[in-house]
């Protein structure tokens, strides 16, 4: 199964980049790893030349928050996009936040999981499970 | 080696040889190679065949129609490889949003198709063979998805099918295509009448001159003292050509060309005079530009060597704006990290240095709200072409 990812808006953490890359090879996934700095059109851009079917985007430094919310207009853009399933985690805003809120927020943005400072294994854990129960996996 | 150079333009040609290089506005009555031997044909009749080296850009080269899936990869890469074969005229459609764009009515020289990587499939549907329908073109290639090209081969008739320009990472591989252009490119300039003709006085491939500059930029350090990085603006009498150091742009095209081009296709100074005056018009910074250089509107109907010069200064500036993150376009360059600005063609015969630096610091200050204050070089003996056009005797 293919993956799109990479780290939102002007956000420079490679190595969380990195680590996430080597998970979900090891997991068997085939990784397009778009890197740090990525913008949104992007990311849907190499969703549609790749014919990937998850896309995974990760934050470090708060940036997604902004980004978030032109998600469901530029998604709607494109017209073959209603089955992919979308993923984003690390640390979702600036400064710390309550997981509660910030993850039905998230939900709303566009996205079907939400992981706000959980460790990577456990969510990688739950996007396998979420693809089973879809019958994609 | 003792040879003769002749670039053939859209409203000059000039002529080097070991002694010295003329210019020559171009009779637009006469055939190209009647006007250049009724101009310098003492200057040809001491060259043998073998030894005559010619470039052009008089005809325009071929247009374009690109069909692509996306924005930041498929589109992306067939334009910039196409920009780099020397082509100007591109207009390109996202596939996704077919139904959307109006059928052009003019012949079209070349379509591309292009989208997904290989290992993609079920891309392209029956819409792209009506759309295909009714267009009017010469010629059509897939530079696509593996998986698609079968397909496609069956329902499009001549479709030429070469390797994916989308690698399994996303990265772009030119070759292929690049190779592909350039040869439609010189088949094209054969076919012309007016070209085709320059064959009798050379026994040597007539290449275009945009081609020939992008050659040349990995050698400019031989006859200039630019430091890197640097952008080469050629700006000419039907288009204007960006050649820039792939420093300046946070892209996701890795490539192992230094350097690549960009085109504005209606931005030049006699052919395009009446655009170049439209897009200066609908700027928000020419009347304060105008008044900079101390004149008026009225200067855009001046048919004098100043009404020249300010239009030459207009598109500077615009060229620059078009570039710049002020505007969002195709290329944003990061303008703000140059050290030097090369200026090549028609321009550097036209504007001094002085005038030229008066632009780029207002631009500058204006746009970008800086001091910085690039190195301004003008190739004013045209040797960025002669350098190109001698190739790999540079570097032995």
């Amino acid at each position: 199964m293919k993956v799109v990812t990479g780290v939102v808006g002007n956000d420079i953490h490679v190595v969380a980049n990195r680590l996430i890359e080597l998970s979900l090879n090891a997991r068997g996934f085939e990784v397009f790893n778009l890197g740090v700095n990525t913008y949104l059109e992007e990311f849907f851009d190499a969703v549609v030349e790749t014919g990937a079917e998850v896309l995974l985007i990760s934050s470090l430094n708060g940036e997604a928050e902004g980004w978030s919310r032109e998600i469901k207009l530029l998604k709607a853009s494109y017209k073959n996009l209603d089955n992919l399933v979308m993923m984003i985690g690390g640390n979702l805003v600036v400064g710390s936040g309550d997981a509660d809120e910030i993850v039905p927020k998230y939900k709303n943005y566009g996205f079907d999981l939400v992981f706000h400072q959980v460790d990577l294994n456990t969510g990688l854990d739950t996007l396998e499970e979420y693809l089973k129960q879809r019958g994609m996996r | 080696m003792n040879r003769l150079l002749i670039d053939v333009g859209s409203t000059y040609f000039k002529v080097s040889s070991q002694e010295n290089i003329e210019q020559h506005f171009r009779d637009f009555n006469k055939d190209i190679l009647d006007d250049l031997k009724f101009k310098c044909s003492k200057t040809i009749e001491c060259y043998k065949k073998d030894d005559v080296y010619i470039c052009s850009s008089a005809n325009g080269g071929l247009s374009t129609l690109i069909i692509g899936l996306t924005n930041s990869f498929s589109l992306k890469y067939a334009k910039n490889i196409a920009f780099n074969s020397g082509i100007n005229i591109i207009e390109s459609v996202m596939y996704q949003n077919l139904a959307d764009y109006s059928i052009p009515s003019d012949l079209i020289d070349v379509v591309i198709i292009v989208g997904g990587i290989n290992t993609n499939k079920d891309i392209f549907k029956d819409d792209l063979y009506e759309y295909l329908k009714m267009l009017n073109y010469s010629n059509i290639v897939f530079v696509g998805c593996e998986n698609e090209a079968q397909k496609l081969e069956k329902n499009i008739q001549n479709l030429v099918i070469l390797p994916n320009i989308i690698d399994e990472k996303l990265h772009i591989v030119e070759e292929n295509l690049k190779e592909y252009l350039t040869n439609l490119y010189q088949l094209d300039i054969e076919g012309k009448e007016d070209i085709k003709n320059l064959y009798e006085i050379t026994a040597n491939q007539i290449y275009s001159t945009p081609y020939i500059v992008n050659k040349t930029l990995p050698f400019i350090h031989i006859k200039f003292g630019v430091v890197d990085p640097f952008i080469l603006i050629d700006i000419g009498g039907a288009t204007t050509d960006i050649h820039y150091s792939k420093d300046l742009v946070d892209d996701n095209i890795v490539t192992e060309n230094e350097y690549d081009r960009l085109v504005f296709k209606k931005l030049g100074v006699y052919k395009s005079k009446e655009s170049l005056i439209f897009a200066a018009q609908n700027n928000e910074f020419v009347y304060e530009l105008l008044s900079y250089l101390k004149v008026t509107e009225n200067i855009f109907s001046d048919e004098s060597q100043k009404g020249t010069k300010v239009l030459m200064q207009l598109a500077i500036f615009l060229v620059l704006t078009k570039m710049s993150h002020y505007k969002q376009s195709y290329i944003n360059l990061k303008l703000l990290s140059i050290n030097s600005i090369v200026f090549t063609g028609g321009i550097t015969k036209v504007l001094s240095a002085s005038e030229i630096e008066e632009i780029i610091s207002f631009f500058y200050k204006k746009i970008l709200n800086s001091q910085h204050n690039p190195m301004t070089v003008l190739d004013s003996n045209y040797d960025i072409w002669t350098i190109g056009v001698k190739g790999d005797d540079n570097v032995n």
